[in-house]
């Protein structure tokens, strides 16, 4: 048994110089290069992963802008129509509203005009009548009725029947 | 009696399957017995196949700045980043792990290689025990190793007088000393006596355990009771592939523990 708990200084020996050989050699021209090359290729994915992550995002926010800006020229149009709209009806109320105040002036003066024309020819009329009737009544009664109270007793009389 | 005499060969028979072979060639160095013996060759044998193994599997490492690993390079960097990132930086932490991890990795490398070449019969035709690493001389070798690594790791990171200065924690009355200062002494020390004994003993115990499942057609001469033997063997031989494999990555695991609280001080 005391074979397996042997103490034995040359195993021990060549232990430590294999060990420390393999540890050298590999450590030099294997471990490190490969760590480091691990060690750079995980900060070339992570940087990979923040630059994606981060042009996904600059995509999202231009995206979030464009559309933004699309809704606003959507509502810049609208506007623009609906002022357009209202300033065409404006013009059309104030061209309907010019005609129809032209149309009512000239209605206005035709009637004055009329009434004016009417007026007239009522006052020849009336005149005309007088003389008639002066001189029927002249020629009835045989003698000239030329005196002013006549006159003015017929025209009486005759402004009697215009008001009846 | 016969059967008697028969047992003791038996148990002489497996002692030496699994203890160190005589001298096979004598050598000696300033008064040193540094003869070669059959755990020496298997030593050299599995640090060979380690260096040879890393230095042609990472050739592209040191040529190419960004390399991609292929085939045989593609497993050698699963096993340096499971080292590196799953066992040295979480113990060690970032700051120190790219100074340990090679030290740790020649733990791993090394104590596996050895470990799987002593499950292969074909060594056994030399005559001793094939597992290096079921020799106490050299687990204890390693163990120290990983002894003067953590005196190592705590001086570099708290200064020589700092890392003694650990063994007595802040904000403990003066008479805990007493008891804390020898604790933590004899815990530096049995830390690695554990390392030692771990690794010997179970690369030792599974061979018996084989040798002494294989015996009984020996002793009974009966080849029938060889299916029985072989059939238990084949079962015991894929629980050594697992024992192998764990015993290796207990004693890196452990080792850069050790070494990860000498420089992270919890009290």
């Amino acid at each position: 048994m005391e074979q397996l708990v042997r103490f034995d200084p040359g195993l021990i020996f060549w232990t430590w110089t294999t060990f420390f050989i393999v540890l050298a050699i590999l450590a030099w021209k294997a471990w490190r290069p490969m760590i480091r090359a691990l060690e750079k290729r995980e900060a070339r994915i992570h940087n990979a992963l923040e630059a994606a992550d981060k042009a996904r995002q600059e995509s999202e926010e231009l995206t979030a802008k464009v559309q933004e800006d699309i809704r606003q020229s959507r509502q810049e149009a609208q506007q623009i129509l609906a002022n357009a709209r209202s300033a065409a009806e404006k013009v059309r109320i104030d061209l309907e509203d010019a005609a129809k105040n032209k149309a009512d002036e000239l209605i206005t003066k035709a009637h004055e005009q009329i009434d004016a024309e009417r007026e007239q020819a009522l006052r020849e009329i009336r005149a005309t009548v007088v003389d008639l009737s002066l001189s029927l009544a002249g020629k009835v009664l045989e003698r000239n009725v030329t005196t002013e109270d006549n006159k003015k007793l017929v025209e009486e009389s005759l402004r009697r029947i215009g008001k009846a | 009696m016969a059967a008697e005499e028969h047992g003791e060969n038996i148990g002489t028979i497996i002692l030496h399957h699994v203890s160190n072979s005589e001298t096979l060639v004598p050598l000696h160095l300033f008064g040193l017995d540094i003869s070669i013996t059959k755990h020496v060759i298997m030593l050299w044998l599995a640090g060979a196949l380690v260096t040879t193994g890393f230095l042609l599997g990472t050739r592209r490492y040191r040529k190419e700045e960004q390399p991609i690993p292929s085939g045989f390079a593609n497993f050698l960097e699963f096993v340096v980043d499971f080292i590196h990132n799953q066992i040295v930086v979480p113990n060690v932490g970032r700051r120190y792990a790219l100074f340990w991890s090679p030290l740790i990795l020649a733990f791993f490398t090394l104590i596996l290689t050895a470990n799987f070449l002593g499950l292969i019969p074909f060594f056994d035709l030399i005559p001793g025990g094939g597992t290096a690493t079921s020799n106490i001389n050299v687990t204890g070798s390693l163990a120290f190793v990983t002894f003067m690594a953590v005196i190592v790791a705590g001086s570099l990171a708290h200064g020589v007088i700092g890392h003694w200065r650990n063994m007595a924690p802040k904000g403990v009355p003066w008479p805990v000393l007493f008891i804390l200062v020898p604790i933590e002494l004899l815990g530096m020390v049995v830390r690695p006596f554990a390392l030692t004994m771990r690794l010997a003993a179970n690369m030792t115990a599974g061979h018996i355990a084989m040798l002494a499942i294989l015996a009984p057609i020996f002793l009974m001469a009966n080849a029938w009771v060889g299916i029985g033997s072989v059939a238990l063997n084949v079962g015991i031989n894929f629980l050594e592939i697992i024992v192998a494999l764990v015993q290796a990555y207990v004693f890196t695991l452990l080792s850069s523990v050790f070494i990860g609280a000498a420089i992270h001080v919890e009290h």
